[in-house]
C-alpha cells in the first residue's frame, strides 16, 4: 500500500504540471455540469396528474382547467387525457405564462397501471374525491389512495398530494373535513391490515405513519392536502392555486 | 326511433350528441362492462336501466374510428328492431371523420349532416324490407317453435320472448342479411346466422354468443334474474341436447343410503396414535404467497423469430411500397393487414391451452381496436398487433376488484362475523388439498381458522379434512357423512361464531356442471349461508372445457338463486400448475375471461407451502412468447 502510494507520487511528480491543472479542471467542469443539469431536470417537470376512482369528475376538471367548461359531459375515460396549456382563468393575464401538463388517468380499476407510467415525470398528484357519493365508495377510495401514498417514487422524491372533494356544489355533498377524517380511519385500518403481509405485498414498499398511533396526514413525508372544488360549475380556484404553487410561473 | 347517438372521445369527452335523455346509465356500463372487457367485436349491448317502475331496455351498437380515438355509439329500446343502425353509424362514421378537428370541442353543424344521413338510412332500410317481402317465401311456422327461441318471425315486429338476448339474436342476422341484399328465401333461421358471409357486421357472430363462450350481458342478467326460471337450453345447443339426456339419467341415491357407519373407517384408538405426526407437520416455513416471485426477463429476440413467419404473409400490395410505406408511417391498418397477424396470434394462443372460442373472440376484439388506425414509422403490422394484443391480456388478467383478502378478513372480524370461502369445483381438481393450504397461510398471518366438512358424499373426505385440521391444529366442524351440506355449512358458522373464529373454510362435494340435482344442492348451499367469497377451483390442465364448466356454474348459480341479486363465482383458484409445462398457462386466460372472476390463489404442488398468486406480467409474456 504504501510502495503504491509512494510510486503514484513520483509518476505525479514527474508530468508537466499544466497538463494536471487541465485534467483536474475538466473533470471539475464535468461534473459541474452535470450536476447542474441533474438538478435542474429535476425542478423543471411541469406536470400535474389527475388521479382518483371511475366516475369522479376528473375529466370533467380537466377540459374546465384547460378550456373553461365542460362542454357537452362525459363519459368513463378508456384513455387518458393529455395537455400541456396555459389555465384557461389565467389566459387574461398578461405577461409570459409557463404552461401546465395536465394528465388525466382513468380511475377505472382495470387501466390502473397507466398510472405508473406517469408517476416518474410528474410534479404533483390530485387526488380526486366524489363527494356526493362518498360513503359507498371510501373504501375503494382509501385503497386507491393508500397504493399511491406508498408507492416508491411518491415517497422519495416527495411528491404533494391535493385530496380534492369534487362535486361541491351539491346539497348532499360532504364536507371536506368529513372526507378527510374518513380517508384517515380507512388509511388506519389498510395499515394494519397491510402490514400483516408486508413481506408479501410486493406493491407496497414503505409503511406509512406512525406505529402505534393513528393515522393522519400530516404524518406523511410528502404533502398532503384537502381542498374542494366543483367541476360543473367551475369553482376550481382551490386546484389552480395548487398547479400554480408547483409549477411557477 | 333512435334513443340517442352519441359521439365521445376515447378520452371520455362528448363531442356530440343528439336525442332525449336516457335512463340510467347505459353508456358507462358499455364502457365498463364491454369495451374495457376486450368484448369490442360483440354485434350489440343490451342494458337494462334498474328503476322502479319504467325502467327502459336499451340496444347498444357502437362503432370505433381507431385513427382519430373517437367512438359513435347508438342506443335504442330493445323493443324496435331497427335495421339501419350498423349502416347509418358507418356513415356518420364517414362524415365525422372528415369534420373532426383535435382542437374543437363542439359540432352543431353535424345536426343537419346527421339528420340527411338519419333519413337516406331509414329509406334504404325500408327498401330493403320491401324487396324482401316481395320475393320471401312466406315464413315456415316450425321456426317459432323452437325450445331456445332464437327465431324471429320476418314479417311481424318480432318476438318479445322473455329473455332479451333472443331479440340480439334475430337484429343482428336480419342487419347481415340486409347488407348482403340477396334474399336466400329461407328466412332468418338461427343456423343462417353462421352459413351467411358475414361481410358487413363487425366481427363474426356466428351464432358464437350463444354457443358456450362467455357473452358479458348474460352475466348482467344472470344476475338480474333471480329466481326466474328461464329456459336453460337458451345457454347453447349443447344444453338443449343434454336437457332430453337429464331427464332419462337416474338421480344419485342421497337418502336411502347405507348406513354410516359402513363409511366411517376410522379407528377412534388411532387418533391418539397420530398425535406425534401433528407437531412434525404444521410448520412448514413462509408459504410461497408471500414469497416475492423472480420474473426472468426474456430477449426478445424469440418474438423476432416468430414475427418474421408472420411477415411473408403481408406483401400482398408489392413488396417495394409497402416497405415504403412502413418506413415512412403512412400506411392504414386495413382488415386484410390485420387478419394473417391475428391468425398468427390466434393459434399462438392456442397452443398455449387457451379454448378456441376465447382466443377468437379476442383477437376480433383486438382487430375492432386497431382497425383503420395509422401505423407508426418503423413499425410493422405484427409489431402493432402484438402490443395491442399484451395490452388486452394485461387489461384482462388485472383484477378489477382487490384480491386482499386479509383486509376482508379484517372487515369481517370488526363486524362480529367470520369471513366464510366456499369452495367448489368439478370433481378431483384438488379442492379438499388447495383449502388446506389456504388455511395454512392465512394461520401463518394470525388468522383463526376454521374447517367446515361439508362434503358428505365422497368415501374419505371427512376424514382428510380430519388430518388436514389435525396437523394445523385448527378446529373442525363435521357432522359426518350423508347429511345435507346447506344445514352443516350453516351450523358450522354458527359454530364459529361462539368459538370466535375469523374465517370458515367450507369445502363442497365434487360435482360436474351438467348434473342437475347437485347443482340444486351447492345453489341451495350458497343461498343459505351467503358466504362472503365463492372460490371456483379450476385445474389448470383443463382446456376448452374450463370456458363450459365456468359458464355452467355461473348460470346454474344464478337460474337457482332466490334472491334478486344473485351470487356469483367470485374468484378461481388455479391448481396444479405445477403440472403443466410452462408453456401451457392459456387455462387461466380463458377462466378470466370467461367469468370475469379474478384469480386469487395458484396451486402448485401438494405441500403446504405450495400456493402462490398469479403474476400477470409473467403469464402475458409466457402467452405470447
Amino acid at each position: 500500500m504504501e510502495q503504491l502510494i509512494h510510486r503514484v507520487e513520483e509518476w505525479v511528480h514527474q508530468q508537466p504540471i499544466e497538463q494536471i491543472y487541465v485534467a483536474f479542471a475538466v473533470l471539475l467542469f464535468t461534473i459541474s455540469f452535470f450536476g447542474l443539469l441533474h438538478v435542474l431536470r429535476r425542478s423543471k417537470s411541469n406536470t400535474i396528474l389527475l388521479a382518483g376512482l371511475s366516475g369522479s369528475g376528473k375529466t370533467v376538471l380537466f377540459y374546465q382547467l384547460r378550456d373553461g367548461s365542460p362542454h357537452l359531459g362525459t363519459v368513463t375515460s378508456m384513455e387518458p387525457n393529455d395537455g400541456t396549456f396555459v389555465l384557461h382563468s389565467e389566459l387574461e393575464k398578461k405577461g409570459k405564462l409557463n404552461p401546465v401538463h395536465l394528465i388525466d388517468v382513468p380511475g377505472h380499476s382495470r387501466l390502473r397501471p397507466k398510472l405508473d407510467e406517469f408517476l416518474p415525470h410528474s410534479a404533483g398528484v390530485i387526488f380526486v374525491v366524489d363527494s356526493l357519493d362518498f360513503l359507498p365508495n371510501c373504501q375503494a377510495a382509501a385503497e386507491y389512495l393508500y397504493d399511491m401514498l406508498t408507492k416508491a417514487i411518491i415517497v422519495k422524491r416527495k411528491i404533494p398530494i391535493l385530496i380534492l372533494c369534487n362535486k361541491a356544489d351539491k346539497v348532499t355533498a360532504h364536507s371536506k373535513e368529513f372526507i378527510r377524517k374518513q380517508l384517515e380511519k380507512e388509511v388506519d385500518k389498510l395499515r394494519t391490515s397491510r402490514s400483516a403481509i408486508s413481506t408479501a405485498d410486493i406493491a407496497n414498499d414503505f409503511t406509512l405513519g406512525i406505529p402505534g398511533e393513528g393515522f393522519a396526514f400530516c404524518q406523511c413525508r410528502n404533502k398532503v392536502t384537502v381542498a374542494e372544488s366543483s367541476g360543473l360549475t367551475g369553482e376550481v380556484s382551490q386546484v389552480e392555486q395548487f398547479i400554480r404553487e408547483l409549477v411557477k410561473p | 326511433m333512435l334513443d340517442q347517438l352519441l359521439i365521445f372521445t376515447r378520452g371520455g369527452l362528448i363531442l356530440w350528441e343528439l336525442g332525449s335523455a336516457l335512463k340510467g346509465s347505459p353508456i358507462d356500463a358499455l364502457i365498463r362492462s364491454c369495451l374495457l372487457e376486450e368484448r369490442s367485436a360483440d354485434a350489440a349491448f343490451h342494458y337494462d336501466a334498474p328503476g322502479a317502475a319504467g325502467g327502459a331496455a336499451y340496444t347498444l351498437k357502437w362503432a370505433f374510428d381507431n385513427d382519430l380515438g373517437l367512438v359513435f355509439v347508438a342506443v335504442y329500446q330493445r323493443i324496435f328492431h331497427l335495421l339501419y343502425v350498423d349502416d347509418l353509424l358507418a356513415a356518420v362514421r364517414r362524415e365525422f371523420s372528415r369534420i373532426h378537428d383535435p382542437s374543437r370541442t363542439s359540432y352543431d353543424d353535424f345536426n343537419e349532416t346527421f339528420r340527411q344521413l338519419q333519413k337516406e338510412a331509414e329509406a334504404r332500410a325500408e327498401e330493403m324490407r320491401k324487396s324482401k317481402q316481395a320475393a320471401r317465401v312466406p315464413t315456415v311456422p316450425k321456426k317459432q317453435t323452437n325450445g331456445s327461441g332464437k327465431q324471429r318471425n320476418s314479417g311481424s315486429g318480432g318476438n318479445t320472448s322473455g329473455s332479451g338476448k333472443d331479440e340480439s339474436d334475430g337484429d343482428p342476422g336480419k342487419g347481415r342479411w340486409l347488407a348482403n341484399g340477396s334474399s336466400n328465401g329461407q328466412g332468418d333461421d338461427s343456423k343462417d346466422n353462421s352459413r351467411a358471409p358475414s361481410g358487413f357486421l363487425k366481427g363474426k357472430e356466428n351464432g358464437a354468443p350463444e354457443v358456450g363462450a362467455f357473452d358479458v350481458n348474460k352475466l348482467q342478467k344472470l344476475r338480474s334474474k333471480g329466481g326466474k326460471k328461464t329456459d336453460t337450453g337458451g345457454v347453447g345447443s349443447k344444453a338443449t341436447k343434454a336437457e332430453p339426456k337429464k331427464n332419462v339419467k337416474k338421480n344419485r341415491v342421497w337418502d336411502d343410503s347405507p348406513s354410516e357407519s359402513r363409511l366411517d373407517f376410522t379407528n377412534p384408538v388411532d387418533e391418539r396414535g397420530e398425535e406425534p405426526l401433528k407437531v412434525v407437520e404444521a410448520d412448514r416455513g413462509e408459504s410461497m404467497m408471500d414469497k416475492e416471485e423472480i420474473v426472468s426477463s426474456e430477449s426478445e429476440s424469440e418474438e423476432d423469430v416468430d414475427v418474421e413467419n408472420g411477415k411473408p404473409c403481408t406483401k400482398k400490395k408489392g413488396w417495394f411500397s409497402s416497405m415504403f410505406q412502413s418506413i415512412a408511417g403512412n400506411a392504414v391498418l386495413e382488415k386484410s393487414d390485420l387478419k394473417p397477424a391475428l391468425k398468427a396470434l390466434k393459434d399462438r394462443l392456442m397452443t398455449k391451452n387457451v379454448a378456441e372460442e376465447i382466443a377468437e373472440k379476442l383477437c376480433e376484439s383486438v382487430a375492432a381496436s386497431l382497425e383503420g388506425k395509422k401505423l407508426g414509422s418503423f413499425t410493422r403490422v405484427s409489431s402493432t398487433v402484438q402490443t395491442a394484443m399484451e395490452e388486452a391480456l394485461l387489461r384482462i388478467l388485472t383484477p378489477k376488484r382487490s384480491i386482499d383478502i386479509l383486509r376482508d378478513v379484517h372487515v369481517a372480524k370488526e363486524q362480529g362475523r367470520p369471513y366464510v370461502v366456499v369452495f367448489v369445483g368439478v370433481n378431483g381438481v384438488g379442492k379438499s388439498t388447495n383449502l388446506a393450504k389456504v388455511a395454512y397461510w392465512l394461520l401463518q398471518h394470525e388468522v383463526n381458522v376454521m374447517l367446515a366438512a361439508c362434503d358428505t358424499f365422497r368415501s374419505g373426505a371427512v376424514e382428510q379434512l380430519r388430518t388436514h385440521a389435525r396437523r394445523l391444529q385448527i378446529p373442525i366442524f363435521e357432522k359426518g357423512y350423508e347429511k345435507d351440506p346447506a344445514i352443516v355449512a350453516k351450523e358450522a358458522i354458527q359454530e364459529a361464531k361462539s368459538n370466535n373464529s375469523d374465517v370458515v373454510l367450507v369445502d363442497t362435494a365434487g360435482r360436474m356442471q351438467d348434473n342437475e340435482p347437485l347443482m340444486r344442492a351447492l345453489s341451495k348451499l350458497i343461498n343459505l349461508n351467503s358466504p362472503d367469497l365463492v372460490l371456483f377451483v379450476g385445474e389448470a390442465l383443463v382446456g376448452n372445457d374450463a370456458v363450459d364448466q365456468l359458464t355452467k356454474f355461473n348460470q346454474k348459480l344464478a337460474d337457482l338463486s332466490t334472491i334478486s341479486n344473485a351470487r356469483l363465482i367470485d374468484g378461481i383458484l388455479l391448481t396444479k400448475f405445477d403440472t403443466i409445462d410452462d408453456k401451457v398457462v392459456g387455462a387461466a386466460l380463458s377462466m378470466v375471461y370467461v367469468s370475469g372472476a379474478p384469480v386469487m390463489f395458484v396451486g402448485c404442488g401438494q405441500s403446504y407451502t405450495d400456493l402462490k398468486k398469479l403474476n400477470v406480467k409473467s403469464i402475458v409474456k409466457t402467452l405470447l412468447k
